[in-house]
């Protein structure tokens, strides 16, 4: 196994240094780096160009350009970058620094929304063959499938930061919106939990209602300025998320499991209470020693309850912590979303990954970025979730013809594990490489998005780089890039093996 | 034919000891019979020769006319492939259209679209004016031209070469795969689009060039479907068999192996039409792709992004034709694969 | 229609006029045409029937298991449960604690990311009997008594480290965790080796003997309803022919498919001249030509980053012109590799390989053409065998083609003979392959193999995809046509009874080495060697008397030989106690 992947690993490596090559050379034989200059009529003309060959060796040939490039980065061995300078000599490695943090973030969360979010829709899609949800799912998946990235972008801008910006200076909801928002809500619940008509109909009008009472709730609590959760929602929703796991792992039967999660989230409370000064003004390591302390927490009672089944019951109790310190850490959130609006009125700009120079506290500072990272995330994620959710509706359709599964259904196992145990691993195994293989298509697509919401990330920097025919971004570019790639393509083959334990050995 | 059967054996046959095996004695036994298949019980299927003989081809092709959203894609295709070349002409046909693509004029109305369903009105501008006060639907006609152009020359060049080269990796395995491999391979680590840009940005702008570049990009994901079933149906026993008796090597791929993977090809080179319109246009908006004064469908959306919240016309008409031409080839694609493939359509 | 005389209270499982129909799109198929049908406890009764009989589909019915377009009518009760209206919870816990299924193809039958453990610990778990470490340990003794070796170290381990057999040992013990009141096994050695099969066979028997568990056995081989059934039910396109006892059905078949059917399968040692075969005997002169002649030779197969691997090693033998050779073994034998080389699809990697006097191993493609155009060949997936896209016609005509054979008219004119030689209405010629059956596609493929008029065929398995009444047609037309051409043939076989009709010569194969070689009535009538013994005696006949004997001559053996005989270990009655839950 690790034989393979160090084999993997010298071939990404080698491609990896033969793709560099590529891009060197189309990029510096792309046009003329001079070009402007030569047109200008500037009287220091001959200065800036002297000053522009000197910033990129113009006046060596090309492969010994690539050589000094690759020198350069030969020294990162020794934590010493060098990526040289762009054409108006400011330093590459520095501009990098800050490029790849903001378009990291972006590609990640867009990849593991689209992922979560995709082959969950592609697996209900393929339990319910030929349903409303199907055709639903498969509609939406081709539109998504078609739709063009800027364009998209340049409506969401528009929907999703303008008009949105103009309704939170007074926001409130007609009855009429009010009704509109809770049938589609019953409609997506009720088609997402499926059943025949009597239970569709049952899980329709219990969930609109839900929806059109809270929306008119909030509505009259000036909410939407003024969010929160409070404790009580927050248990719930750690309750719900005991609740969900324990039925999936082991379905009704076994009580110890959800005794666990409870008591999980009993201490939870307790916790609250405990750390309310830290969880109210904290810091990112003190966040995440919370998150590590509840783990732990979780994992002993996770134990203590386990019985014959710790590893079960230790599952759901970490899962029950996570989904009770995520509730609480957004409860926070919410609560710091009108000192928020105070700082800034007009919440969503349409340009840039988050305001220059803002000063806030934590949460405010969470939210000031976060809000940057919705409308370019919303458009990452929806392009490439049509694809997975494609892919994982035909593995699935594929597995369940599999003679195991109806080995599995011939034990009277419920279909529940039937999908979950024995179908669901199965077909995950063909999209681990679709995963992998999608990465370098979504840092693609993270260039056109950066470019319509104007981060400068990047995907700006590769812009620029190439307009200006010059090497030294677009080689920065890849460098990321391509280091990525290879190490979800790792990931990949790792999490390869551990589904499918044929290619283990 | 059976005299045989009663012939009294030969002593020192071999026949007397039939050790492991007991000899049969029994009364019951049906030793020496002849067996009577009649047709009525048989479990073969008999061959029906008063229907209709249908050929593999004949048989998709029915499957494919009977799938209604094909069929309205396919119509929606046809129709503004036609719009678009004859509305404003295109090289020696003529257009009906009055206006042309380039000419500035008075910008009437604020360069409101005249186009209205109720009533059907056509207007002088139906699509409206752009800011120097030019025909938008003329221009919008221009650009969807263009786009139609590069989309199916990319996407027939790169089915040939990746159908060649899929084909040939399959076979013959050695180099070729090899080199097929790694070039997918850094497919991985350099972003198509990014390659594209690139690609695009030595072409110069013009939409010939830009065709032969993006084809020099495309052509790989073919080409990796095709060797793998290659790569399997050359284990198949009608391969074997032709090659068994000696059958080139050339007449094994074009006549058995390649006409048994039309139906990959086809639906790849459908949706690769799609993604090339996709692809050409964000190229466009991005400043690698068409560049005036030649122009595209993403260049127009580039062009008149930042006048969405004055006049939103400007950019919703491209972006709509863009959405529709590449939902109704995918939609088409889609169509295809299950004609081709049955086992995955909808209506088993 | 039989109906069924004995007593129906006390069955375990019981189908009354089941009848079952599926919406397509081209309408409705009606599968099932009012069946009826009884298993007692400790019984074993065998459904037979050739493909598209129904008789899968009439057993899932009784699991509920088939796909959601399938519409049932009639009653069906599994251990006086009537299951029709039973809730789909109380169905579930049916399956697996009453009623539980054995399927054919152990290869897939087990899901291949889960351990042997988790697989057999889940229904355990589920239906009550022992949860977590216990559960393990009951896996073990459940492995244990179905005869898997070293039991401790196979639940840990991943179905695809266990081998075909050991794999089906893991369904069946699967099957019988739960103590069922009565088992399904749909076809359980169809997949299987010959030797393997017996075994198998073995451990069923032994279900019913100590366990008194009943078993509805689905099969289409006659000889494995010889050997095990107590009943037998014979299927023919959905409905019930003929029912009665072993003896009865077997020996004095009354309904005319039965009759044929049994007329229909070959019979090891019944002599040449069954099925209106007649492959003459005294046509091989000692003096012919080769056809065939190896000498030491070996196959390797490349594999990444291993040594080599050995599929044929070190193996002579001869085919005379005229002369029909049988080379036999299990799966792994090498016998489709040794096919292959004589066709130049594979190289051989040493020894000398000489056809029809000239060695091809170290030939070349254009070398090589001029030798294919003297061999033909046949092969055995019927629906692989014709390219999809091309006309019947033409697809006989290829090799003419290739060889530029003739005009287009005399190449038409053949296919039309060819046609003709294997009863096929000259009219398919523009049809497609997709229009014919499988054994019609195998009848072309002979024709297309005898094009060129080869003076060697090379047939590797051509029926063993067939039903039996259709392999019966099949190896008639081969036969009369040898008789005709009297081309030499190398033919490849698992069925020892089939290669005991048609060849003169026999070799038998065993992980690439030649075990035992020489004329038919020697090696398969007088065995030299252990594993040719082994492999007869496994063979069964459809003759349940007959069979016994043969049964019980394999025991003593197997005894012999120092080897077990498989079957359920422990008694029947600490089973049943700890089955019965913790």
């Amino acid at each position: 196994m690790l034989r393979f992947i160090l084999r993997r690993l010298g071939v990404s490596a080698l491609i990896l240094v033969l793709g560099s090559v590529f891009l060197f050379f189309i990029t510096v034989f792309s046009g003329d780096p001079l070009e402007d200059l030569r047109e200008s009529r500037d009287r220091n003309r001959e200065q800036l160009i002297a000053a522009r060959e000197r910033n990129m060796n113009l006046n060596e040939p090309w492969y010994a350009r690539y050589w000094i490039w690759a020198v350069g980065v030969g020294k990162c061995v020794t934590l010493n970058c060098d990526l040289g300078t762009d054409s108006r000599g400011a330093d590459i490695g520095t501009a990098l620094m800050n490029a790849a943090g903001s378009t990291l973030r972006l590609v990640t969360l867009a990849t593991a929304l689209a992922i979560i979010i995709g082959i969950t829709m592609g697996i209900l899609a393929a339990i319910r063959q030929y349903s409303g949800f199907d055709y639903i799912v498969t509609f939406a998946a081709f539109l998504f499938f078609s739709l063009p990235v800027f364009w998209v972008a340049v409506l969401l801008k528009e929907y999703g930061a303008i008009r949105f910006n103009n309704w939170m200076a007074d926001p409130s909801i007609s009855l009429t919106a009010g009704i509109v928002i809770g049938v589609l809500f019953g409609l997506v619940i009720a088609s997402l939990l499926g059943g025949d008509l009597r239970r569709k109909l049952i899980t329709f009008a219990v969930s609109a209602l839900v929806a059109f009472g809270a929306v008119t709730y909030f509505d009259s609590v000036e909410w939407w300025r003024q969010p929160a959760l409070g404790l009580g929602l927050i248990i719930l929703i750690a309750l719900g998320a005991a609740v969900l796991l324990t039925y999936l792992a082991v379905g009704r039967s076994n009580l110890k499991i959800l005794y666990a999660g409870l008591t999980t989230i009993a201490a939870g409370v307790v916790g609250t209470f405990v750390f309310g000064g830290w969880i109210e003004s904290p810091t990112y390591p003190l966040l995440l020693l919370m998150l590590a302390i509840s783990v732990v927490a979780a994992i002993v009672i996770g134990w203590f309850w386990g019985g014959w089944d710790k590893r079960i019951a230790i599952w759901v109790s970490v899962g029950t912590a996570v989904a009770f310190a995520g509730a609480t850490a957004l409860d926070q959130l919410l609560r710091n979303w009108g000192p928020f609006l105070d700082r800034k009125p007009r919440p969503i700009s349409t340009i840039g990954s988050g305001s220059p120079n803002f000063d806030g506290p934590f949460w405010t500072g969470v939210w000031d970025w976060g809000v940057q990272l919705i409308l370019p995330t919303i458009v990452l994620t929806v392009i490439s979730l049509a694809s997975y959710s494609r892919y994982t509706r035909a593995s699935m359709l594929e597995t369940i013809r599999q003679d195991y599964v109806r080995t599995a259904r011939s034990k009277g196992l419920s279909e529940r594990v039937v999908i979950t145990k024995h179908a669901l691993r199965n077909a995950l195994i063909p999209i681990t490489t679709i995963v992998a293989f999608d990465f370098a298509g979504l840092i693609g697509g993270a260039v056109v998005t950066e470019s319509v919401f104007g981060w400068k990330g990047m995907g700006a920097m590769f812009q620029e780089g190439l307009t200006r025919v010059d090497p030294g971004p677009v080689m920065a570019f890849y460098l990321v890039t391509g280091t990525a790639a290879v190490l979800m393509n790792m990931i990949a083959d790792i999490s390869y093996a551990f589904l499918d334990p044929r290619i283990r050995t | 034919m059976s005299e045989d059967n009663d012939k009294p054996e030969a002593p020192g046959s071999g026949r007397e000891h039939i050790s492991p095996i007991p000899e049969q004695k029994d009364p019951g036994s049906l030793q020496h019979r002849e067996i009577v298949v009649s047709d009525e019980l048989s479990v073969e299927k008999q061959i029906d020769l008063t229907q209709k003989s249908y050929s593999q081809g004949e048989l998709i092709r029915r499957r494919f006319f009977r799938h209604k959203g094909a069929m309205a894609s396919l119509a929606f295709l046809v129709f503004i492939t036609l719009m678009a070349v004859s509305s404003i002409g295109y090289g020696i046909i003529p257009g009906w259209w009055d206006k042309d693509y380039y000419s500035a004029a008075f910008v009437e109305n604020g360069g409101r679209p005249t186009l209205s369903l109720f009533p059907p009105v056509w207007g002088e501008y139906p699509f409206g004016q752009e800011d120097a006060g030019k025909d938008y639907f003329a221009l919008t006609m221009r650009g969807t031209q263009r786009s139609l152009i590069i989309a199916f020359t990319v996407g027939i060049m790169s089915t040939l070469v990746g159908t060649l080269i899929g084909a040939i990796a399959g076979y013959f395995r050695g180099w070729i795969e090899a080199i097929l491999m790694r070039i997918t391979d850094l497919f991985i680590v350099i972003p198509l689009l990014v390659m594209a840009a690139v690609l695009g940005q030595v072409s110069g702008g013009g939409i010939w060039p830009l065709a032969i570049m993006l084809s020099l990009v495309t052509w790989t994901g073919l080409a990796r479907l095709v060797r793998g079933e290659v790569l399997s149906l050359r284990e198949r026993d009608f391969v074997m068999a032709a090659e068994a008796v000696g059958t080139s090597s050339r007449r094994i791929i074009f006549k058995h192996i390649l006409p048994n993977t039309i139906g990959t090809i086809i639906v790849s080179a459908t949706l690769s039409i799609a993604a090339v319109i996709l692809l050409e246009s964000a190229l466009s908006f991005l400043g690698f792709g068409v560049k005036a004064p030649d122009t595209s469908l993403g260049q127009l959306i580039s062009i008149y992004q930042n006048s969405f919240t004055v006049r939103p016309w400007l950019f919703w008409w491209p972006g709509m034709i863009i959405l529709g031409i590449a939902l109704s080839v995918n939609f088409l694609g889609d169509g295809l694969r299950d004609a081709f493939d049955p086992r995955q359509s909808r209506s088993d | 229609m039989t109906t069924t005389t004995d007593n129906t209270s006390g069955a375990v499982l019981d189908f009354t006029d089941v009848d079952v129909r599926f919406s397509t799109e081209f309408g409705s198929v009606h599968a099932v045409k009012g069946v009826s049908l009884h298993v007692q406890p400790g019984e074993v009764v065998a459904l037979v029937g050739e493909s598209g009989s129904g008789k899968s589909v009439t057993s899932m019915t009784a699991m509920r298991l088939l796909p959601g377009n399938a519409r049932i009518g009639g009653e069906i009760t599994v251990n006086g449960q009537g299951i029709r209206t039973l809730s789909e919870g109380a169905m579930r816990r049916l399956r697996g604690n009453d009623i539980a299924m054995v399927f054919q193809e152990p290869m897939t039958a087990l899901n291949p990311v889960l351990t042997i453990g988790t697989q057999m610990t889940e229904a355990l778990e589920l239906h009550g009997i022992a949860s977590g470490k216990a559960a393990v340990q009951r896996a073990i003794e459940l492995l244990d008594m179905v005869g898997i070796p070293d039991p401790e170290r196979r639940v840990k381990q991943y179905p695809h480290e266990l081998s075909g057999g050991q794999r089906q040992r893991v369904v069946i013990a699967i099957a019988i965790s739960c103590d069922p009141k009565v088992i399904i096994a749909d076809e359980p050695t169809t997949a299987l080796d010959v030797t393997v099969q017996a075994d198998i066979l073995d451990l069923l028997r032994s279900l019913k003997d100590k366990l008194n568990t009943g078993i509805l056995l689905i099969t289409h081989n006659m000889g494995v309803v010889a050997d095990m059934a107590d009943r037998v039910a014979v299927m023919f396109k959905g409905d019930l022919v003929e029912t009665g006892t072993a003896d009865e059905v077997l020996l004095n078949p009354q309904h005319d498919y039965t009759k044929m059917l049994l007329s229909a399968v070959p019979r090891l040692g019944a002599g040449r001249a069954q099925m209106g075969i007649n492959i003459s005997e005294d046509s091989v002169d000692e003096s012919a030509d080769l056809a065939i002649d190896l000498e030491n030779l070996v196959i390797e197969y490349q594999r990444l980053g291993k040594a080599p691997f050995r599929a044929v090693d070190d193996v002579s033998f001869q085919v005379r012109q005229g002369e029909i050779v049988g080379l036999v073994g299990e799966s792994g034998s090498g016998k489709s590799t040794i096919g292959r080389c004589a066709l130049g699809l594979i190289p051989a990697a040493g020894g000398s390989f000489r056809l029809l006097g000239e060695d091809i191993t170290g030939m070349n493609r254009k070398q090589l053409k001029s030798i294919r155009r003297r061999i033909g060949v046949i092969f055995q997936d019927p629906a692989a065998s014709l390219n999809p896209r091309l006309p019947i016609g033409e697809c006989i005509s290829e090799p003419l083609v290739v060889h530029k054979v003739g005009n287009r008219k005399s190449q038409e004119q053949k296919v039309y003979e060819l046609l003709d030689a294997v009863e096929l209405p000259r009219e398919v010629f523009n049809r497609y392959p997709h229009e014919v059956s499988g054994g019609q596609r195998q009848r072309i493929s002979i024709a297309r193999a005898l094009t060129l008029d080869p003076e060697l065929l090379v047939a590797d398995e051509p029926t063993s995809a067939l039903d039996v009444s259709v392999q019966a047609k099949v190896l008639n037309i081969f036969s009369d046509l040898q008789a005709r051409y009297k081309f030499a043939c190398l033919f490849i076989s698992h069925d020892l009874a089939v290669i005991d009709l048609l060849a003169h010569q026999v070799v038998v194969l065993q992980s690439g080495k030649v075990v035992e070689a020489g004329p038919r009535e020697q090696v398969l009538m007088d065995p030299q060697e252990e594993y040719t013994q082994r492999l007869l005696a496994a063979a069964p006949v459809p003759h349940p008397g007959e069979q016994r004997t043969r049964r019980e001559e394999r025991h003593a053996l197997l005894r012999q030989l120092g080897d077990e005989i498989a079957e359920i270990k422990g008694g029947g009655q600490e089973f049943h106690d700890k089955a019965g839950g913790v």
